[in-house]
């Protein structure tokens, strides 16, 4: 891949924030911030940073990484953010290396007594400033962890920078304001749905599905013990008909009940991305919801950070080890089509199609088989790319960067750029992407790189071929 | 000159070897008492332990990796390492001087594949050391550590390797032999302070990450209450961090208290 020419630089990184609220805020990057006191910013910053490492478990990953890191830089071949700007600054070892060097300096006695005998006056501002800009240029991806001979995840040290960063008041607005919505909101949800838009909406689909079906497709409400309480990114019910349609005929078919919960029905969690305060307040939004329905299993939609954040933490915040199973519902499909209870045409889609791996589901080695056997079933003309599963390229809109507007141009041409040529190079006119961020980072790929391929999730195609008896 | 040797390779290296140990141990201790407390302390004890092995596997013996990306630098860091590894502990020279000083020993490798080893690892160290000066990349991350370590552990190898084939004059070889030993003591001593803990931390790396992920219950919450800030998460409207919501329990010296003391008023006033 060709790194960007300086032209393109200039439009991706160039800022949309006046000038004025740079200074105010002292913050030099590109997404907007709500304000916040800029007075005394590195003594506030180590005060979060100390009760952080007070309370949680990073500090053992903190001392490892700072002695075993040897900086070999071979980190550099997987970042898909360094392949596009080819600056060494995007290397996710020197990315990490900005917090792991405050650690050290602050926070081991060694750098503590370092700094005592050379005057080393310790974190300044434009360290805050640089980390502020540098974490949110990473999609925190985690593909760099499979590079890494001495097994450092620089998206668990990028996640816990910008946890730091959240607590002294530096995170995008974008992802601030959806989770006020959803944490202290009348809707509840990030995208501020009140519950009549979304019995309408599903009213709307269970019609638009008999018309074109001829078949009830029911989208039961508020069943009280159903076996699985459907938790999709709350945005399919605007954006995504299509998949929301096709979850909604895959239960049809197989019969299993189901149910959407109007207390509570959005998978999206942004804490995965900024904070885990609100990581594990989000978390118990979905347990009490599970309590107050009494169902049995926890079922997330096609999206990808919904479903880590889910999977991986309500064991963690809600239940422990012996809680409710949480499944995506490719699993789920994939498990009906195994055992025969669904029911796939053939051949239904002519059109060569290719399947792009979420990062948060297939890095950790989750879901790959399952989206891909069932594509092969419906598809006549499949085809993969490269690389794929648990090595796949990130869309270029990971760790909640796809939300922030305002960084489009950077998302399109510097994050995405290596996605981009990668659906370019596998000339399929359907890009199957089961995740709401990255359909909506893939779609504005897409569309500024000039791409003929539709982005489409997994359940958009299965309704096509889905057999009724 | 041959007794400064003699003290280098006879009480210094056990103070070296020694301390190596007890360093190794302590940092290994540190660790498993670490993983064991974020383990307890999550509720989420669910890890994929076939994974953490593979993975850790896969870097020790890193046969299908070699390949797959950055082939040439790749196989130049593993012929580093291996030579790093084997000639030490395997060399004739050495093995013979640990039976003469503890009674036993272990078989030792052929001379010849010794000497094979010796220039490839130099070679090898030599190309990484350039790997690391020429690309900007890699000059971006170095610090002095980075170019100091490479040099250091290449010139015990350098010094054995001439002392045991050129013909030198007894005291240019007693000279390289002092060398040899000091600097070889010198990294013993340096590992475990240094980034060549690497040696034994990163076959456990894999589990202290996949640990690391395991986040305690109520830990955002008492993060929070900590900064003093329990009833204003970051999520609130009228958030804490503008200058006026700041309260006083929070910021010991605030620039603008959020509720003034009768006494700043009054310093205020006029």
């Amino acid at each position: 891949m060709q790194p960007i020419t300086i032209e393109e630089r200039g439009k991706a990184f160039a800022c949309p924030k006046k000038q004025e609220v740079i200074d105010r805020q002292r913050l030099p990057v590109r997404y907007h911030v709500e304000d916040f006191d800029v007075e005394d910013r590195p003594r506030r910053f180590l005060q979060a940073f100390a009760a952080v490492l007070k309370h949680t478990n990073y500090r053992l990953a903190l001392d490892h990484y700072v002695r075993v890191s040897a900086k070999c830089a071979r980190c550099s071949v997987a970042c898909q953010v360094y392949q596009a700007t080819g600056d060494p600054q995007d290397v996710p070892c020197f990315r990490s290396s900005l917090l792991l060097s405050v650690y050290r300096r602050h926070f081991t006695v060694a750098g503590i007594l370092r700094g005592r005998l050379l005057g080393d006056p310790g974190l300044t501002d434009e360290q805050i400033q640089q980390m502020a800009a540098s974490f949110y240029n990473c999609t925190a991806c985690r593909r760099c962890y499979f590079e890494c001979p001495m097994g450092v995840d620089h998206g668990l040290v990028t996640h816990l920078g910008r946890y730091v960063l959240s607590e002294i008041g530096i995170a995008p607005r974008a992802l601030v304001v959806s989770t006020r919505e959803q944490l202290i909101g009348k809707t509840g949800n990030t995208s501020a749905i009140p519950v009549p838009a979304l019995l309408d909406t599903l009213a709307f689909l269970t019609e638009s599905m008999q018309e074109e079906l001829g078949v009830d497709v029911p989208f039961p409400i508020d069943q009280d013990g159903a076996e699985y309480l459907f938790l999709p990114a709350v945005s399919d019910f605007m954006m995504e008909a299509d998949t929301l349609m096709g979850n909604g005929a895959v239960f049809r078919a197989t019969g299993d009940s189901w149910t959407i919960g109007t207390g509570y029905y959005d998978g999206i969690n942004y804490g995965l991305f900024y904070s885990d305060q609100v990581l594990e307040r989000v978390v118990k939004k979905i347990h009490a919801e599970a309590e107050r329905l009494h169902v049995k299993k926890i079922l997330i939609g096609e999206c990808g950070h919904a479903s880590r954040s889910a999977k991986y933490f309500y064991p963690a915040f809600c239940e422990g080890r012996n809680g409710r199973p949480v499944i995506n519902i490719m699993e789920y499909t994939h498990q009906a089509w195994k055992q025969g209870r669904l029911k796939l045409r053939p051949n239904t889609i002519a059109e060569p199609v290719t399947y792009h791996d979420p990062c948060n589901i297939s890095r950790p080695g989750w879901i790959l088989e399952q989206p891909r056997d069932l594509l092969k079933a419906i598809c006549a003309n499949y085809v993969e790319m490269t690389p794929n599963r648990r090595d796949n390229i990130c869309c270029g809109g990971g760790g909640g960067t796809v939300s922030i507007d305002e960084i489009r141009p950077y998302r399109t041409m510097v994050g995405g750029r290596a996605k981009a040529e990668q659906i370019s190079a596998t000339g399929a006119k359907y890009c199957v992407a089961p995740c709401a961020n990255c359909k909506k980072q893939l779609r504005e790929l897409v569309e500024d790189n000039h791409i003929d391929c539709q982005i489409v999730g997994l359940h958009d195609l299965l309704y096509k071929a889905i057999i009724f008896d | 000159m041959e007794s400064w040797v003699q003290f280098g390779r006879g009480p210094l290296f056990a103070v070296a070897f020694s301390l190596m140990l007890l360093g190794i141990f302590r940092i290994l201790l540190l660790t498993a008492i670490g993983i064991v407390e974020a383990y307890r302390r999550s509720w989420d004890r669910i890890i994929n332990w076939k994974d953490v092995r593979l993975q850790t596997a896969s870097w020790l013996f890193p046969v299908a990796r070699l390949w797959r990306k950055r082939p040439l630098y790749s196989t130049v860091s593993v012929l580093f390492h291996a030579g790093l590894i084997l000639v030490p502990l395997f060399s004739a020279a050495h093995v013979l001087l640990w039976r003469r000083a503890v009674g036993f020993a272990w078989p030792a490798i052929p001379q010849r594949l010794a000497d094979v080893l010796t220039i490839l690892t130099l070679a090898a160290g030599a190309g990484l050391l350039l790997g690391r000066a020429v690309p900007a990349v890699s000059r971006k991350l170095s610090g002095a550590q980075e170019y100091f370590w490479p040099v250091l552990l290449l010139a015990p190898f350098a010094t054995g390797f001439t002392c045991s084939h050129a013909t030198l004059s007894p005291r240019a070889y007693q000279e390289l032999m002092l060398l040899h030993v000091y600097s070889a003591d010198l990294v013993m001593v340096l590992i475990p302070f240094s980034k060549i803990a690497h040696c034994v931390l990163a076959p456990i790396s894999q589990v202290v990450t996949a640990v690391a992920w395991k986040f305690p219950p109520g830990a955002g919450d008492r993060v929070a209450a900590t900064l003093g800030y329990a009833d204003l998460p970051t999520w609130m409207p009228k958030s804490r961090l503008t200058k006026s919501a700041v309260p006083a329990a929070a910021a010991p010296a605030p620039a603008k208290p959020a509720v003034p003391k009768p006494v700043n008023q009054e310093v205020t006033v006029p």
